[in-house]
């Protein structure tokens, strides 16, 4: 049988965290979700996702491009794909799909709200193929 | 004589001089060593009597030439050179000036003086600023619109799921997070139209004490989702008071919205509470009272935060709330007083006549 795919979401906006674990869990993934950055990070350490969904403007202590640097310079957790999402886009001057591969703070893909679930999901199955944990492919 | 290109007698009477002086700029004339031979009369007003002086004491009250020196390159190199300088003038302002270098040369082509004019542009340098500011806040606006709109977007998948396999309370809780976001975007679309337009104030008697119950019962839902205590008190001996209470109901949503997400913010108290009292405040004036023990503000915070779109909370604050709110009260010829501690938490008081004058 096939293992479902763990996936720990990270938003400090409850209603977002609740609509998105209803939807993903229904298309058959397994859900975590934590309310601010810390707990965040302690819950992808613990839990060891396949993919991890982060707010990346979250205005909690440790934001969500804390949690995006924290993933990526931990060797352990590094390799696990972060979709980033947020409200902000190129009107707050920030085109998060252009950092670099080595930065620290690059997520690999990002998905501006309201985000649009079917693409989303798509993404993520792409995403969660074997194999395909590359970074920095969007058009993967 | 109408159509003539006779310059008139009025004209000639002022002279060069004269004309110069009625310049809406600075100018002066430096010599190659930089000393004031000339100054018009908008710059003896500004900077005082410099002929004789060094342009840059007289600009910058330095007495270094300056390292980038506009009036220097026309005297090298005989071309006009514009610049953007900071002077202080003789009162202590500081002001951005353009400034114009022009070479004025002798009969032998040499560079004899530097004419110096200058524009103060302080004014289009706050406009400037304002509307960067502007652009700023427009996009966090919009970040905070679609948030919300993810909120219904994501709150009607639920309903969908929630009808598609009969379970009513998936649906109720969808229907819950479409209502609550519906009504944050009402209140920015609120709050913008009222911070936008000129809004009359119409007043007549109301009880606050109705206003106060009608508004908090509005925030019951919201503060149990955030587990906040919300609870209200009022003093059953207050008059009627003469307000706009529309305007004035929507100084307190804005007030407690402001105390709920100051709680929210708060990550170091064990429970959070909004408590709104209405009563008097002495014996002429009222008052409406919300007290939260969330985040505060700093003290080098609080004078700013009654600005238009100044925010204290980061991404979850438009920074129109307590502009809104401090605009209806003045309107109302009253005035906001506030109590902050930070992290213990904040009191705002709202101050008001009991016997509005008719407006």
């Amino acid at each position: 049988m096939e293992k479902t795919a763990k996936i720990v979401i990270v938003d400090d906006n409850h209603d977002l965290l609740f609509t998105m674990e209803t939807f993903l869990t229904r298309n058959g993934f397994e859900v975590q979700t934590a309310d601010d950055g810390q707990k965040g990070f302690d819950l992808i350490k613990a839990v060891h996702p396949d993919l991890v969904l982060l707010d990346i403007m979250m205005e909690t202590t440790y934001s969500g491009l804390d949690v995006c640097k924290a993933i990526r310079s931990d060797p352990g957790l590094k390799g696990i794909p972060i979709i980033g999402i947020s409200g902000i886009g190129d009107e707050m001057g920030i085109q998060i799909d252009k950092w670099g591969d080595d930065d620290y703070f690059s997520v690999d893909e990002f998905f501006e709200k309201p985000v649009d679930r079917e693409k989303l999901l798509e993404r993520i199955r792409i995403r969660l193929k074997k194999g395909v944990i590359k970074r920095g492919h969007p058009n993967l | 004589m109408p159509g003539s290109a006779q310059i008139s007698r009025t004209l000639l009477d002022l002279g060069y001089r004269g004309i110069i002086d009625l310049l809406p700029c600075y100018l002066s004339i430096q010599d190659p060593s930089m000393n004031i031979l000339f100054a018009n009369e908008n710059f003896r007003k500004d900077f005082g009597e410099r002929v004789g002086s060094p342009c840059h004491l007289a600009y910058k009250g330095s007495d270094q030439i300056c390292e980038a020196c506009p009036v220097r390159e026309s005297f090298n190199d005989k071309q006009i050179h514009v610049s953007e300088e900071t002077v202080q003038l003789s009162d202590g302002e500081v002001a951005q000036l353009v400034v114009y270098s022009v070479p004025v040369l002798d009969m032998l082509g040499n560079v004899e003086a530097v004419m110096e004019m200058s524009t103060n542009i302080n004014k289009v340098k706050k406009l400037q600023k304002e509307l960067t500011f502007l652009g700023q806040s427009i996009a966090v606006l919009s970040h905070d619109m679609k948030n919300m709109l993810e909120g219904i977007n994501g709150g009607s998948y639920v309903i969908e799921e929630g009808l598609k396999d009969g379970d009513i309370a998936l649906a109720s809780r969808g229907w819950d997070i479409v209502k609550r976001n519906i009504g944050e975007i009402s209140n920015i679309a609120q709050n913008i139209l009222y911070s936008s337009k000129k809004r009359d104030i119409k007043c007549h008697e109301v009880s606050p004490a109705e206003i106060v119950r009608d508004v908090v019962g509005l925030f019951r839902e919201k503060a149990a989702d955030m587990d906040i205590r919300l609870e209200y008190f009022s003093n059953p001996a207050l008059p009627p008071v003469n307000l706009d209470s529309a305007s004035m109901r929507r100084v307190l949503s804005n007030l407690i919205w402001n105390g709920l997400e100051a709680c929210k913010q708060d990550k170091f108290k064990d429970s959070h509470s909004v408590v709104v009292r209405t009563g008097f405040h002495d014996r002429y004036c009222c008052m409406f009272e919300v007290e939260d023990n969330g985040i505060g503000v700093d003290e080098e915070k609080i004078d700013k935060i009654f600005e238009e779109f100044y925010s204290s909370k980061g991404s979850d604050g438009t920074g129109l709330g307590l502009f809104v709110a401090d605009k209806i009260v003045r309107d109302h010829g009253g005035r906001i007083e506030v109590l902050s501690s930070p992290g213990k938490g904040s009191t705002f008081r709202v101050i008001l006549a009991i016997k509005q004058p008719k407006l």
